[in-house]
This record gives C-alpha cells, structure tokens and sequence, in this order.
C-alpha cells in the first residue's frame, strides 16, 4: 500500500464458500476458473489490500487483472514471499489508484479478478479477506469484501 | 581485369579440376555436425601442389563442357556457398584471374553475380617463414538478378521498446504484440534476446484493454500450467529462460485474426567507459554453433523447419529472400543527473533535450528492422564521475542493499606498463566469413603494429579446429609482425567454432615468467556451448588476462562479457561499422598504463555481506567497476586500497548516498543469481544445492531465472476448437552474418524430439 500505510486496522473478514458454477462436465484432472473480488464500500477506495486462499489447497494462481474502475491503471500486485511462505497459494494482493477521490468508484466495485488453476475435482472452497481499504488521503475505510467465482468446465 | 578467352578456358579447368578434386575429397570427410553450422568449406592436402590447403567457396559449378551444374543439397552444404556482394563495384565478367587476397576481384563484382573463390588455404599450422606462392583465383558467373524479399505472415507485428534511465540503472519495458495472421488458430512461439545482465520482473499479457499480470513460479510448474491451459483452449503466454540472454515466448490460442501484447519489464546497470555511458538493446539471437555434445545447444534452423531438438532450443531464420513484418520501435528517457555533453548512437534517432541532463531519444524510421543491436551512447561532463557508494533500505525487511561504484584514480597515469605477452585469438568460423572477419583482420593488424619491442605475440585462429602462427610466442620485432601481418590478412571465415579449442590453445601453454599474458579474444560469440567454454576459463586462466572483442552488430554478449570477467580483463564491441584502427588505439590506451591489481574494499566496520563480484577485476584507467551486496548497519566512509606495480595505493570513496531505488535490490539478487549460475558452471552440478540457492533467490525477488519462469492465463473463457498449430517466429540473421554460412540446410542438423 503506497498511501495511508499503517493507518487503519478496520478489517473485515469475508468467508465464503464458492460453488463452482458448473458441474456439468466431467471431471478433470485440473480446470481453471476466476475469482472476482468486490468491494462495497460509501467512499471512493484509492487502495486496497486483500488476501485469498483456497481451503483445499488445490488452487493454484495463474494470473491477477484489475477491476472495474480504470484509474487503477495496473493490475494488481502479489506479495511473491507470502506465496511462498505457504505450502499451497495464500495470495496477497493489493493496489493503489493516483487519480483524484472524485474520479474514484464507490458502492460495490470489483476492484480485481484473479485467475487460478484448480485440481482435483471437488468444488472449490476459497476464504477471502480484506486486510486494508483506504481512501486517497490515506484515511482507513470501513469496506465489505465479497467474491463470486466462475468457470467453463 | 579483363582476361583473354584462351586464358578463361584454361583457368576454367582448373577451377573445375581443383573444384572437382576439392568435392570428392569433402564429400568423404564431411560428416554432418549435429546441431552445427552446416560445413560450408573444407579443405584438402595437395602438398604435392606446392599448396597446403585449397578452399573452395560457391554456390553453382561449371562442368568441364560449360554447362551449369546446380549441386545437390548435401554438396551444397558440405562444400559451397555464394558470395555475391550486393554494393560491388561494377566491372568485368567472366574469368578474372590470379589476384592474392582477391580485393581487386571483389570489387569487380556486380550485383546478381555469383563468384566463385578457390584459394591457397589462409590457415597455416605454423609458419615461422613467409609463405610462398599464396594467390586466390576467382571466377565470375552471370546469374539472374536478386528479387526483392517475399514477406512471409509471421505471428509477431511490432516489438515496442521504452527505456528510462537514472543514472546509470534503467527500468525498460519491452512489449511484443502477436497477431495471428492465418485462418486458424495458433500458438506463437518467439526466441528474442534481452540483456545478459537484465533482471526481468514483470510480465503481464493483454488481451484488449485487459491486463493480465503474470506470475513467476518454478519453470516446470509454470510449464505444466501453461500446457494445461492451451490444451483447454485458454489464451496464456509462458516464459522461459535459456540463457541469460536468451528468452523463449509462448502465447497460446491466438486466434485468427485476434491479437495478443506481452509486457516484459527488467532492469539492467549501464557499462561506464571512459565518461561514456552505454545503453543496449539486444534484437536478434545470433545463428550459433553447437559442438557435438552441447549440453544445451540453440540450434540456427530456416524458418519453416518444425523439427524439434531433442535437448535445448532452436532459432528459425527468415532466407535473405524473405522478410516478416516484425519492426521495432524504441524510445529511452535519459536523465543522468549530470550534464550531457554528448549523445550518439548505432542507429538513426530523434533527440528531444530537455535541459542539461535530461534527453528524449526515439529510433527514427526506416530503422526499425530488428536485426542488430541498439546502442545509446551519452558521454557526461569530464569530471563528475567520481567513485560513489549508493544505498537502498527494504522498508519491510529492513535489509540493505548497495551499489559501490569504483573508479580509477588519476595518478600514476605516467607509469609504463610492464612488458606483455600477447596472444591474439581470432575466430575464424563460419558466421565471421564477410565482414566480421573483415573487421577482426584489420583490428590484429592495428594491435600488431602497436606492440611494444618487449612484448612478445602469438596469432591463433580457430574454427574446426586451432592453427597458430608460430610454435611460441615470439618477439614483436618488425620482421615477425610483418610476418604475423601476412598471416593475419590471409584469414578467411568457415566452418565451425570450436571455440574451447582455442581457449585452450590460448591458455594452456607454459607461462612466461617476465610477461603477463594477455588473451586478446576476437569473436562474435555464436556458440551453443559458453558453460563449457567459460567453465574452461575460470579453471584455466591462472594469472593471465582476457580482453574479449565482440565482432559485429548482434553479438553474443553473455558470452563475452563473460570471457572478460573470468578473465578478469575488460570487453569491447567491434561493430561493422566501426574503425577496428580505433577500437585497438582505445585498447592499447588502456593496457598502455598499469592497472591497480590486488584490489580490495575497506568498508570501515559497515557489515557488508553477500558482495558481487566476489574476485573483484583488476580496475583499469577509465573504467571502473560494480561492486554490489547487502549490509546491515550503517554506512559510513568506504576505502579503496590496490597494488599499482610496486606501489600501494589507496583512496576514499566518500559517504553513502540513498538512492531510493528498489532496483538496487532486483540487480543485487540477479547478481547474486549470477554468480551461483558461475559456481554451478565451475562445479557441474546442474541440480544440487546451487540450483535450490537460484530458485530460492529468484522467487523471493520475483526475478526470471534458470528455474524460474512467469506464466499468465485468461482463464475468463476458452477458444472454441483445439489448440492449433504451433508457429515459430523466425528472424532474419543478424546485419552483417551470412544465412549461408550459418543456418542449418534442410535435413540432418538436430538431433530431434
């Protein structure tokens, strides 16, 4: 996080229990799905932090792309050592806008959508967690986080 | 020249007499070299002819009655090739004559002319002698005039290039955009060059306006994920490190119509000469040959050839009939933070300045043909490089990170060198026949005349194999450089490049105890096989030093930065268009003043770990060296302390500087990855505790590596219909590099999947 770093401790935590949307095809030794991630928040959020897991163990992140708003310009960045530091992908992705608060998305806004590779034919079970929300004068926000999945099996 | 009829007819006969003796004699020792250069030329013993060796050089031959003969392919290959200069001078047909080192004839030469060499051998054993009788007869023959170049659809439309630079560190982004140009669809596959020093951080692929980031992950996982997705039809791209400057592309499912960008982001440290900064950008992979037993060999195959080599990789070259769309664009922001006086590079460019320091450069059209290297030139004010120490602090880690920049003093300029043995090394290969070996001749013959009366010298070529042209070093008297000058101009370009035989050669024979021996290194550096050759020099290379000289406009840098830094001399580029005079005064300039030997850091109580190089080089005028590593602590006043002959010499460096710069900390983990790459090179062990130390090290710093890769896949859809065909971009063979002499024929070259 670029800016208000350190300010906020306001968390909230999401759990949620994915089902993978279609269990028509047969089952596969591995498939590939995305998981997008929506912030639902009053205020503008100019930067994020969020960490995704899969209970399983079987996913495996195979790229990140940004979300609905355009003023963050880059997809966002992971945290390489928290990878790594887990025997299967706990991701911690963040990102930051440097466009004006009034240029900023509010409501609820899908603010990423990582793409991740899963094996194993059991449905999967992701847990998504909101670290920080902040606005563009680095003031900490009270955010919701929820995730909706999808894939072509 | 223009010859007499009666005096064509005779020569004819012996042409082809000498022809048809040479082919029959290849023909039985031309054992194609799996994963080599095709044996364009070989040579015969007819000592009883007064001739130590004939080579035969041509694409077509006239049979005893005057009717063209059109040789099959594997005579072809074995025994002949063209030479048809396009920008000749125009002049005679027909027979010429007798002519020593034919110049006269070349310039004869017209357009769409083949010409045929036969020549007395240039490589001699060893010849203390002059040698008699030496001549190269040659033989003009009319051929249809070249066609302009058919455009093949290949997969990869534009390379788009934009450096900026602080200082002396520059954070490049490098995007490739494939289209797919056919009706259905495919999956790209494109071996590009980068920096041997680049340290790649970033990928992301776009698709539309979407970007999708890549992740790095160890190279056989993020095989496996990149094969699953294109056999479930999803768009992903992979890529794989072969060499540290060699990468290898991959972007599946395209289709048709449709295209795909791949973002590349490194960064790299420029080189610092003499005031002069250099930025590089790398276009094409050279055509390189690989010694039977490579272990990792990059085969040079014509573009449509779908074999695949059974281990290692493969370039595919576009004929010099042919040519893709493929061009490039780059641009480079330049701000190094002193005054500018001077900025230059090898291709055509616009220059914006902005202000003293600051400079926009974008290639200019018409250049934009990727098939030499980029080099950006800036010469800063005389005197504001000075030695610096810069620092950067992880915030999270709170761990160090340095750059320690060290430059020569400007005394004891006045100091005479000590006496040198020279040993020029000089590869004489296939891909230098033309102007590389051209630009490698002149460049010996300009050392050779500046030799010093105490120094003592050795010429040696190599290619298929080493000749030399005395038994031992020998004084640089007028008499032996005159004869070293004759030798040297009679070096022509053919065959393979075993280049380990020449290391060997050059470093293996007893030692002078008066002279330090200087291995003056010419090459262009196509070869599959640099482990093995820089793991000879760091076993081999005793007291001696390395000064190696990249021959031509895309050479194989890796490599010789390498040979220079096992060496522990320094490395020049001798581009086709530079005075080869020049480069050799600017050498002899600098080895003309002693260097500051035994040099150590004194870092004053900071705690400096993990410092690259660990062998610091010998510093020599002008040039200064890199010292990056970790600290913790503090840092304060850093010294520098090295032997100059017989003197001790030290000086301060000055206080640390915070630069702010993350980057410092992705080029010391690619050094560091760097030097445990040279460990594994000198300990053969390709799979134990040094590889886990790379891929360690790479994952933490999310950098490519040898064991490390980055994949992306859009896993929002999949393409309808299956995977499609796999297309291999080809390239066209670097400025100045002959296709013929270089890229495999037809059959037989790889050892295939």
């Amino acid at each position: 996080m670029k800016r208000g770093a350190g300010v906020w401790h306001a968390v909230v935590a999401v759990l949620c229990a994915a089902t993978v949307l279609s269990t028509t095809a047969q089952p596969e030794a591995s498939y590939f799905a995305t998981v997008d991630l929506f912030v639902v928040s009053d205020t503008p959020v100019a930067a994020w932090q969020v960490e995704l897991t899969e209970r399983r163990g079987a996913m495996q992140i195979v790229g990140i792309e940004r979300g609905d708003d355009s003023t963050f310009r880059d997809p966002p960045y992971y945290d390489r050592v928290a990878m790594m530091r887990s025997s299967t992908d706990r991701i911690v992705l963040a990102s930051f806008s440097l466009s004006d608060a009034a240029r900023l998305q509010s409501g609820r806004v899908r603010i990423a959508r990582v793409h991740v590779r899963m094996t194993g034919a059991a449905a999967a079970d992701y847990e998504a967690r909101l670290v920080a929300a902040g606005t563009a004068d680095g003031r900490p926000i009270d955010a919701q986080l929820s995730i909706e999945t999808q894939t072509e099996r | 020249m223009v010859a007499s009829k009666a005096a064509t007819k005779c020569i004819e006969r012996i042409a082809c007499a000498l022809l048809g003796a040479a082919v029959v004699l290849l023909g039985a020792c031309a054992a194609y070299e799996p994963s080599g250069y095709p044996s364009q030329a070989g040579s015969a013993q007819t000592g009883d002819q007064g001739l130590e060796e004939i080579t035969v050089t041509g694409s077509r031959i006239e049979g005893p009655t005057g009717n063209p003969r059109r040789l099959e392919p594997r005579e072809r290959r074995t025994a002949l090739s063209a030479v048809a200069p396009a920008d000749a001078e125009p002049a005679g047909r027909s027979i010429a004559g007798m002519q020593p080192g034919g110049s006269t004839l070349l310039s004869q030469v017209q357009p769409g002319e083949e010409l045929w060499v036969i020549q007395t051998s240039s490589a001699v054993t060893e010849t203390e002698d002059d040698e008699p009788g030496s001549g190269t007869m040659l033989a003009l023959v009319a051929r249809e005039p070249a066609a302009p170049p058919t455009e093949v659809p290949l997969p990869l439309r534009h390379t788009d290039v934009h450096a900026v630079v602080t200082g002396y560190i520059s954070a490049v982004d490098v995007t490739q955009q494939f289209e797919n140009p056919y009706d259905e669809k495919i999956e790209a596959v494109y071996l590009f060059p980068l920096p041997e020093k680049a340290a790649v951080n970033e990928f992301v692929m776009t698709i539309g306006d979407r970007k999708i980031r890549g992740i790095l992950r160890e190279k056989e996982e993020a095989q496996r994920i990149y094969e699953d997705a294109r056999a479930q039809g999803y768009r992903a791209s992979l890529l794989v490190q072969h060499r540290p400057n060699i990468f290898e592309q991959k972007v599946a499912n395209i289709e048709p119509g449709k295209r795909i960008d791949v973002n590349i982001r490194y960064f790299h440290t420029l080189a610092y000469e003499d005031g002069w900064y250099s930025f590089v950008f790398p276009t094409v992979v050279g055509p390189r040959y690989n010694p039977v037993g490579s272990q990792s060999p990059v085969a040079a195959l014509p573009r449509g050839d779908v074999r695949e080599p059974a281990v290692g990789t493969a370039v595919r070259y576009l004929r010099p009939s042919e040519r893709s769309a493929h061009d490039i664009g780059i641009t480079v922001d330049v701000d190094a933070g002193v005054e500018m006086e001077e900025l230059t590079a090898s291709h055509e460019i616009a220059t914006q300045r902005d202000g003293e320091s600051r400079a926009h450069v974008t290639l200019a059209g018409g250049n934009t043909i990727p098939n030499r290297d980029f080099v950006l030139k800036f010469r800063v004010a005389g005197e504001t490089i000075k030695s610096n120490l810069l620092t950067y602090t992880d915030a999270r880690t709170q761990e160090g990170y340095f750059t320690l920049l060290v430059y020569p003093p400007r005394t004891h300029n006045d100091l005479k060198r000590q006496p040198l043995e020279m040993v020029f090394v000089v590869d004489t290969s296939g891909s230098m026949a033309g102007e590389p070996i051209g630009q490698a001749r002149d460049a010996i013959k300009a050392a050779l005349t500046r030799l010093d009366s105490r120094d003592t010298f050795q010429v040696m070529n190599f290619s298929s194999d080493v000749r030399q042209f005395a038994s031992r070093p020998v004084p640089a008297s007028s008499a032996n450089v005159e004869r070293a000058l004759d030798y040297v101009h009679r070096l022509g370009g053919e065959g393979g490049t075993e280049m380990l035989g020449g290391i060997r050669a050059a470093l293996g024979f007893p030692r002078d105890p008066e002279r330090t021996r200087y291995v003056t290194f010419l090459t262009d550096g196509y070869i599959g096989n640099e482990a093995e050759i820089l793991g000879e020099v760091q076993r081999t290379i005793g007291d001696a030093r390395i000064f190696s000289f990249g021959v031509g406009n895309s050479v194989n840098r890796y490599l010789l930065d390498g040979l220079a830094t096992e060496g522990r001399g320094t490395v020049a580029y001798l581009g086709l268009e530079d005075s080869a005079a020049d480069v050799m005064d600017y050498y002899f300039e600098r080895i003309s003043r002693p260097a500051l030997t035994d040099v150590a850091i004194d870092w004053n109580g900071l705690a400096a770990t993990d410092v690259y190089p660990a062998r610091l080089p010998d510093l020599f005028p002008g040039r200064p060296i890199v010292v990056t590593g970790k600290f913790r602590g503090i840092p304060g006043d850093v010294g520098v302390r090295g032997r100059l002959g017989a003197d001790t010499v030290s000086f301060d460096v000055g206080a640390a500087r915070d630069s702010r710069q993350p980057a410092l900390r992705s080029l010391w983990a690619r050094l560091r990855i760097e030097d445990l790459a040279r460990r594994q090179t000198l300990t053969g062990d390709a799979n134990g505790a040094l590889a886990d130390s790379i891929r360690a090290t790479a994952l933490e710093h999310s950098l490519m590596s040898a064991y490390t890769s980055f994949v992306a896949v859009d896993a929002t859809e999949r393409t309808a219909g299956e995977h499609g065909t796999t297309v291999n971009q080809a390239v066209p063979v670097p400025a100045g590099v002959r296709y013929d002499t270089t890229v495999s024929g037809e059959r037989g070259a790889i050892a295939e999947r």
